[in-house]
């Protein structure tokens, strides 16, 4: 009682986040022959460096109290012009490859965020719109070309199996260390960098913002545009990953990276969340969506719904808790 | 794996004997006016650009007046958007529309009001379930026969014997159920394959990351798997990367149905020594003669019919072996790929 | 003498037709803390926002220390040293009380030393006598504790001046005595405090000086030992009380209709009684926060009381939802017509017929669009709403005739009490007066009718009897005969002096 009343909700919720994981660990370790190996340690920790940027740019953005439905398409842009790009110039250094691939996301990212900050449209709807406006770019940019494995820089090719260093056995690939990264330096501006600090007092209470003298367009846009560089870094870990992208690349990312938010404890409603959870629920989700794959009594059929329904009982539970955690305060503090 | 093959040429061989034997086959008068829509799946892959060239080039050779639009919906919205465009294009009064059937019989409706209206439907690559609404399919092989080739592709490399799982694209594609369920049919009919076990069939989705993850999720599953058959552009090559990421292409071989051009890296280095596929390119070329034959009036769509299709021969309507009621027109063969000629069919 | 910190010169502010400040001109010297204090709507709320850079006056010369500014921003406004603490803070609920402290501090650098923070955030906190951990979040703290955060907030700005508009309206007496001290170590500290409050005692216990404003005018500033009560009320009320005092004889009270006996809602209101009779108008006054519409919303089923009686001709019922409450034959006009009362892009028909449309029930549940055109009609000629026809979007009207449309709905209720909440508030001269006509009309006819006003002539005007409240609690009920405005506001500001003779 005196601990759930002195720790913060955050914290709370991020205990109960890493019980969920170990627990789902334990109980597919049971299930699952040879669950609790490096190699199902790479399968997860590989395919969750693919949603980790996009997640983080997510989580951004709805710590402002927006969302950002173009995330996945944002993501298919960039995996494909990167693809194109590096197969026609093969010498582009690979930092720069990174960087043009932020860069770009940056760029569509900031056509969502100046109409949602000048225009005063919301972003479910604008970003909706981009949704399928960026795929439809990219249907129409492609002319039905996919780019091939074969086409790419051999560097490219081989840096998903690329290790970065090994602890106890467990490989640790580049794209993890990558990914890991980027979640790092975001949740280190997001601690100790004032400017962005503002993304929470924005989402927390736009009006404080305002009497506080905070310019909520600029720190909008920000996150868009942020949210934009990070789906591109996923999409330049997309091509590398899945070396084959056609114009359906990326197709529910934008879903998969707001499941790992929600999950993660980032508040839908804006002003909280962190990036130790946002990995967290990334981990999360991926685990239980790996593990469902491999899982013989689940059928095709079951596993998306089993997942959707899990995502909704966190954010339930997570609902209830606060709420049932403002009542215990309330209580203690008359 | 040659004598298959081989089958495969009998039945076409049999298609044109089989055409001599009957009437004189019509050919349609070049240079009329016929509007047509080239509907594929969905747009941005490899397959229905090739096949969209195929058409272009035999609208050109038949010198049709009329307009060949090949619009298609985003892949997010395949079903319900093939749905939306046929209904659209018998609004327009289009002639003719080509579908590659993404929607399962839930299309049937709206192609039997297409008909109702005078715009033609005839699918290609992949037919309506129940037939209903479709004047006929143009098949890219026999149904039947990918079944025996993609099961005798994983009785070679399996070794005659082991686990082999399938990787499907989505469940509702019926012409890759058709060819599973042919594949399953070979495999329980033939006492050569009883050494072979068909251990799962999972669902791609037609998207390289969701094949790739589930090509290691069954490799995870099946520590014995040999085989993975993809019968899907988009699956085969996603699983033969996994494979090569992984370092498996030693034990696990992938094979099905792909595009020379995206799979020769895995032919060479082994990761798939073998798979199949017809040409787009020519099963676009046939399915625009045949509907500019019907819409012309040069041929009904009646089981018998016979026709010339430019450089491709002389075809026939026939009843549909796999979905009774309906009408074919069987294109075939397929070519089956290996590191010999890959390279070849790449360029 | 010493130079004033801020000054006010002439300062002259209009919305659209109304004229919400008229040569105003105040001068604040460093140190004191200086009251103003004036009626509701005397333009108290466009002074502080224009000190605070919200607002920029039409005409008028502001200076800090002498010199010119321009407050263009709250960034401006605080840059110059004036900030502003609100009845309602300003936090953010999801940061913790130290960063809520340095949020737009922007010496503090770019990197957030996460330690100095927390302890500079101490040191602000500990001198205003608060335990407050620094590191806890926001949210969840009392309407008192955050207004300590944010205090704090405007020290670590270093404030030359402190704006508190209505501070106290929602703390209780220990946290009022608390806040008082903050203030006055303020002072002692030399920073200018401006203290807004319609709480009298408050300003007797901490102003130096204290400036009464009334229509958008300045009357007067002393010194706080200069003034009495009734001096500062008389000074408030202005000369306006003669034209309204004169009050028709009250109606002959029928029986009693409604009886509410210790009405309570946990923690907003407690204890009121009164008896209401048919054909009576009972008017509730009380200054902003006296919580005199959650009285009204818990007999209208909204938020529904937690304890006491409700007798509704000689019944006991309890009410717990609006349609409870419109079954019984009550209806609510309320302030919010935007929010609680009219749908405003449907027509004036649409919204009349609103809330009675079971009566206008054909076959099949279908609406009888011709009676219900035909009643619209009625309401239009009878309430003389100023449109040509009943199609109207009702947004499009004005204020008054809003008003009228909402009347109308309830009125097709045939409600036997009518609940008024705010009737005139933001509606012009003319209309007020043909909505005052209604409510007499519609009492004598045998409606009993409470009213909730804020507008003293008007609550002297309407009501029978006025039921004064303050901080939730009844203060006192006065015949119309005994209402003055001096009375009811002693006792909505919590006089000693006049609340002996109504107990």
């Amino acid at each position: 009682m005196t601990l759930l009343t002195r720790a913060s909700p955050q914290t709370l919720r991020l205990l109960a986040l890493a019980l969920a994981l170990l627990a789902t660990i334990l109980f597919f370790a049971t299930q699952i022959e040879g669950y609790l190996s490096p190699r199902m340690f790479n399968r997860i920790s590989t395919s969750a460096a693919v949603v980790l940027p996009i997640a983080v740019g997510q989580a951004i953005v709805i710590m402002t109290r927006n969302i950002d439905l173009s995330a996945g398409s944002i993501l298919g842009v960039v995996a494909y012009m990167a693809g194109q790009t590096l197969s026609s110039m093969p010498d582009l250094h690979p930092i720069l490859a990174v960087l043009f691939c932020m860069a770009l996301g940056a760029a569509l990212g900031a056509i969502n965020g100046l109409i949602i900050a000048w225009g005063r449209v919301p972003s479910i709807i604008v970003t909706l719109g981009t949704l399928a406006l960026f795929r439809s770019f990219l249907v129409e940019w492609s002319d039905a070309k996919t780019i091939t494995t074969a086409s790419l820089p051999q560097w490219l090719v081989d840096l998903p199996s690329a290790n970065a260093f090994s602890i106890g056995g467990l490989d640790i690939r580049v794209t993890v260390v990558l990914a890991l990264a980027a979640v790092l330096v975001t949740g280190l501006a997001l601690t100790f960098y004032r400017p962005a600090r503002r993304f929470y007092a924005v989402g927390s209470n736009p009006d404080a913002a305002l009497m506080a003298g905070i310019n909520a367009n600029r720190v909008v846009l920000t996150a868009f545009v942020l949210a934009g560089a990070f789906a591109g870094l996923s999409g330049f870990l997309f091509l590398a990953k899945f070396g084959n992208i056609t114009v359906v690349a990326g197709l529910g990312y934008e879903l998969k990276s707001i499941a790992a938010v929600v999950v993660g404890g980032v508040s839908i409603m804006g002003g909280s969340g962190s990036m130790i959870g946002v990995l967290m629920g990334a981990l999360l989700v991926d685990t239980i969506d790996n593990s469902l794959t491999r899982w013989a009594v689940v059928s095709e059929f079951w596993r998306d719904a089993l997942l959707g329904g899990l995502i909704m009982a966190a954010v339930t539970v997570d609902t209830l808790a606060s709420r049932q955690l403002a009542r215990l305060r309330k209580g203690g503090s008359e | 794996m040659m004598k298959l093959t081989g089958l495969a040429f009998a039945a076409g061989l049999a298609t044109l004997m089989g055409s001599t034997a009957m009437a004189e086959p019509v050919t349609a008068t070049p240079g009329q006016a016929v509007n047509a829509v080239l509907l594929p799946k969905f747009l941005g892959i490899l397959p229905f650009d090739q096949a969209n060239r195929g058409a272009q080039e035999a609208a050109a050779e038949l010198g049709s007046t009329g307009t060949l639009e090949f619009i298609g919906p985003t892949p997010e919205n395949s079903a319900a958007g093939q749905i939306e465009m046929l209904t659209n294009a018998t609004t327009q009064k289009q002639n003719v529309v080509m579908l590659s059937n993404n929607a399962g019989d839930q299309i049937a409706p709206a192609a039997e009001a297409a008909a109702a209206a005078g715009t033609k439907v005839v699918t290609w690559d992949s037919p309506i379930p129940n037939g209903a609404g479709e004047s006929f399919f143009v098949a890219q092989v026999d149904f039947g026969s990918i079944g025996v080739v993609m099961a005798d592709m994983a009785f070679d490399l399996a070794g005659g014997a082991g686990e082999v799982a399938i990787l499907s694209a989505s469940p509702d594609a019926s012409n890759q159920n058709a060819w599973i369920e042919a594949m399953k049919g070979t495999m329980a009919s033939d006492a050569k394959y009883k050494d072979l076990k068909l251990v799962d069939v999972v669902y791609g989705n037609d998207q390289s990351e969701e094949s790739y993850n589930k090509a290691l999720g069954l490799v995870d599953k099946y520590p014995d798997l040999k085989v993975i058959m993809a019968p899907t552009t988009v699956g085969i090559v996603a699983a033969a990367k996994a494979m090569q990421d992984e370092g498996l292409c030693e034990k696990v071989k992938v094979s099905g149905l792909g595009l020379p051009a995206e799979m020769v890296s895995y032919s060479l280095n082994g990761c798939a020594p073998q798979f199949a596929l017809w040409s787009f390119v020519d099963l676009g070329y046939l399915t625009y003669q045949a509907s500019y034959a019907l819409a012309t009036g040069a041929i009904k769509g009646d089981v018998g019919e016979e026709f010339t299709a430019g450089r491709m021969g002389t075809f026939k309507i026939e009843e549909d072996p796999g979905r009774p009621g309906a009408k074919r027109i069987l294109m075939g063969p397929f070519t089956v790929y290996t590191k010999d000629n890959v390279e070849a069919a790449a360029n | 003498m010493t130079q004033p910190v801020l000054e006010l010169l002439g300062l002259s502010k209009s919305f659209a037709a109304t004229q919400a400040l008229k040569d105003m001109s105040l001068s604040v010297m460093p140190g004191e803390v200086h009251a103003i204090v004036g009626e509701n709507g005397a333009g108290k709320s466009t002074l502080i926002k224009i000190m605070t850079g919200v607002h920029q006056p039409d005409t008028g010369t502001i200076r800090v220390d002498g010199q010119p500014v321009t407050l263009k921003s709250t960034q401006a406004a605080q840059d110059a040293g004036i900030a502003a603490i609100y009845q309602e803070p300003m936090v953010f609920p999801d940061l913790n009380v130290a960063e809520n402290i340095f949020i737009s501090n922007r010496a503090k650098g770019r990197i957030m030393r996460w330690s100095e923070i927390h302890a500079e955030a101490d040191a602000l906190i500990s001198p205003l006598g608060v335990k407050l951990d620094v590191r806890r979040a926001a949210s969840g703290l009392t309407l008192a504790e955050q207004q300590t955060v944010e205090i704090a907030r405007a020290l670590s700005l270093k404030v030359k001046v402190l704006i508190m508009d209505e501070p106290t309206a929602s703390l209780s007496a220990h946290e009022v005595a608390r806040l008082l001290d903050i203030a006055r170590a303020l002072k002692a500290q030399g920073v200018a405090v401006i203290y807004i409050s319609h709480r009298l005692d408050e300003i007797f216990r901490i102003a130096d000086r204290v400036t009464v404003i009334r229509d958008g005018q300045h009357i007067s500033t002393k010194p706080i030992a200069e003034v009495t009560e009734d001096g500062l009320v008389k000074d408030m009320v202005g000369r306006a009380l003669e034209s309204f005092a004169v009050k028709t004889a009250a109606n002959p009270h029928g029986e009693t209709l409604l009886s509410v006996k210790d009405l309570g809602l946990q923690g907003t209101f407690k204890g009121i009684t009164f008896d209401l009779h048919k054909g009576e108008v009972l008017c509730l006054a009380g200054l902003v926060g006296a919580r005199r519409t959650d009285v009204a919303l818990s007999l209208f089923g909204i938020a529904p009381a937690t304890e006491g009686t409700i007798t509704l001709a000689g019944q006991q019922v309890s009410i717990t939802t609006p349609q409870q409450a419109m079954d019984l034959g009550i209806a609510y006009v309320s302030e919010d017509r935007r929010k609680l009362g009219l749908a405003m892009p449907l027509s004036i028909f649409a919204n009349i017929s609103l809330a009675s449309l079971g009566k206008l029930l054909k076959p099949f549940g279908l609406i009888d669009r011709a009676a219900e055109a035909e009643m619209a009609e009625t309401y239009r000629k009878r309430l003389a709403i100023r449109s040509p026809d009943t199609l109207i979007e009702v947004g499009k009207l004005s204020g008054g005739n809003q008003q009228k449309v909402m009347l109308a709905k309830w009125l097709e209720t045939k409600p036997r009490v009518l609940i008024f909440d705010e009737p005139t508030r933001g509606i012009d001269v003319g209309a007020k007066a043909e909505v005052h006509a209604i409510i007499r009309q519609l009492a004598s006819e045998g409606v009993a009718i409470l009213v909730i006003s804020s507008d003293l002539p008007e609550v002297l005007a309407l009501a029978d009897r006025v039921l004064v409240m303050r901080e939730g609690r009844q203060a006192g009920i006065l015949p119309i005969e005994e209402a003055t405005q001096e009375r009811v506001i002693a006792l909505a500001a919590g006089q000693a002096s006049a609340e002996r003779p109504a107990a």
